[in-house]
């Protein structure tokens, strides 16, 4: 049972409401948006793999977000709404990204090259070893896994976000914090 | 790291991180961790990754993020359009309404007014007697004399078709230029009565009752 009160129903009125306002001219509301989703969003990015240009990134899902207003009808969190479209923007930078270097790191059998790039940015020894066990999952489940450990999203949010299942994002998850566990186990 | 059996607890664990459970299942949930090693660890684990994604996420420029957001007018100014819309065609369909509605109504009276003047009613100028001679009394006949009077005066009509005699016609000339029935002298208003007296009176024209008498054919001596 989640609480409703807490990063549930009374978020989400919240968001609306700083919508509503936004919509009537209010750039306060604007800023106030940005300020409570897009530590969340960098976090997604970085989770997911990516480590350059988050501010733009970032940036970037605002706008999209923004010039799509009129059509968020509320069905799901702005936040899951967000990552939503944060997610699109990260599989397109992907894909432009392979063809310009005619790489093939974002493929899932080759998805902790890029984290190889994190290693010197992980001091600790601690956080680096739990960095490696999150860069060997596969894509899909690091997805599910950051957006469910660090976000604390339900498994339907979850499922909107990521555009699968609510069972099936149950099952990524359990499946990544297996492989997490024998990772650090080995 | 084992995994704990009860599963469910076991998926609850994230909601207690963030705190995203309601009261009862949070002492529910934390009493199990109290009491299950796997779980304990489990949570440690997630506390951990959770540190350290956000270790790992650079700090974003919100001022940065927000200079490039589109603007938004307020809702106020983009319906006053709409409505300075509407008001004009309405002033627009009242102004047509009052335009035409005006043009007309001068029109018509413009009319009604030039056929009074050039053709008066016939009947108060060359035979009044045809209107107030029905009831002969005094009263009606100084009125038909006052409109006679107005009609004539207003129109410069031609003495009557009824023969007048010499006092007559004074009266009648008197009637031409005087309006009012109290400016006659007596002789004139004897004058006056006179020519009423002598007009033929029209009786009110009412239906009479009609018989309508249908012959038999078969009585008919053709029909035998």
């Amino acid at each position: 049972m989640t609480n409703p009160a807490r990063g549930g129903a009374g978020d989400d009125q919240r968001d609306l409401d700083l919508i509503a306002r936004w919509k009537a001219g209010d750039e306060r509301a604007a800023t106030e948006l940005v300020e409570r989703h897009s530590a969340a969003l960098a976090r997604f990015a970085v989770s997911s793999g990516e480590r350059n240009d988050i501010d733009e990134l970032v940036q970037d899902t605002f706008v999209r977000a923004f010039n799509s207003l009129d059509g968020f009808r509320g069905e799901s969190s702005f936040r899951t709404w967000l990552f939503t479209i944060e997610r699109r923007l990260l599989l397109d930078r992907r894909r432009s990204e392979k063809r310009r270097r005619d790489r093939t790191e974002l493929q899932e059998s080759d998805s902790a090259t890029e984290y190889d790039a994190l290693d010197s940015v992980v001091a600790d020894e601690t956080q680096r070893r739990l960095h490696d066990a999150v860069a060997q999952l596969s894509p899909t489940q690091r997805e599910v896994f950051a957006l469910r450990v660090a976000e604390g999203l339900s498994y339907k949010e979850i499922a909107e976000a990521v555009g699968t299942t609510e069972g099936a994002a149950r099952v990524h998850y359990h499946n990544a914090m297996r492989a997490v566990k024998e990772f650090l186990d080995e | 790291m084992n995994d704990c059996p009860n599963a469910e607890i076991r998926d609850q664990l994230p909601d207690l991180l963030h705190d995203r459970l309601d009261v009862s299942m949070r002492a529910a949930v934390m009493a199990h961790v109290g009491e299950c090693v796997d779980c304990r660890s489990e949570l440690e684990l997630l506390r951990g990754v959770h540190g350290m994604l956000t270790a790992q996420t650079p700090r974003v420029d919100i001022n940065y993020v927000v200079s490039a957001l589109p603007k938004r007018a307020p809702q106020a100014l983009r319906v006053v359009p709409r409505r300075r819309v509407w008001s004009d065609w309405r002033i627009a369909a009242a102004v047509t309404v009052l335009a035409i509605g005006g043009g007309s109504f001068a029109v018509l009276r413009q009319s009604g007014t030039t056929s009074s003047v050039t053709a008066p009613p016939p009947v108060s100028q060359a035979n009044p007697a045809s209107v107030d001679s029905t009831n002969g009394g005094t009263t009606r006949a100084a009125d038909t004399v006052v409109r006679v009077a107005d009609n004539a005066r207003q129109t410069q009509a031609t003495p009557t078709d009824v023969s007048m005699s010499g006092d007559e016609q004074t009266a009648s000339a008197g009637l031409a230029t005087t309006a009012r029935l109290a400016d006659l002298n007596e002789r004139q208003l004897q004058a006056l009565l006179d020519q009423i007296d002598q007009l033929q009176a029209v009786p009110i024209t009412e239906p009479e009752p009609v018989t309508i008498r249908v012959r038999n054919q078969s009585s008919s001596p053709e029909g035998a």
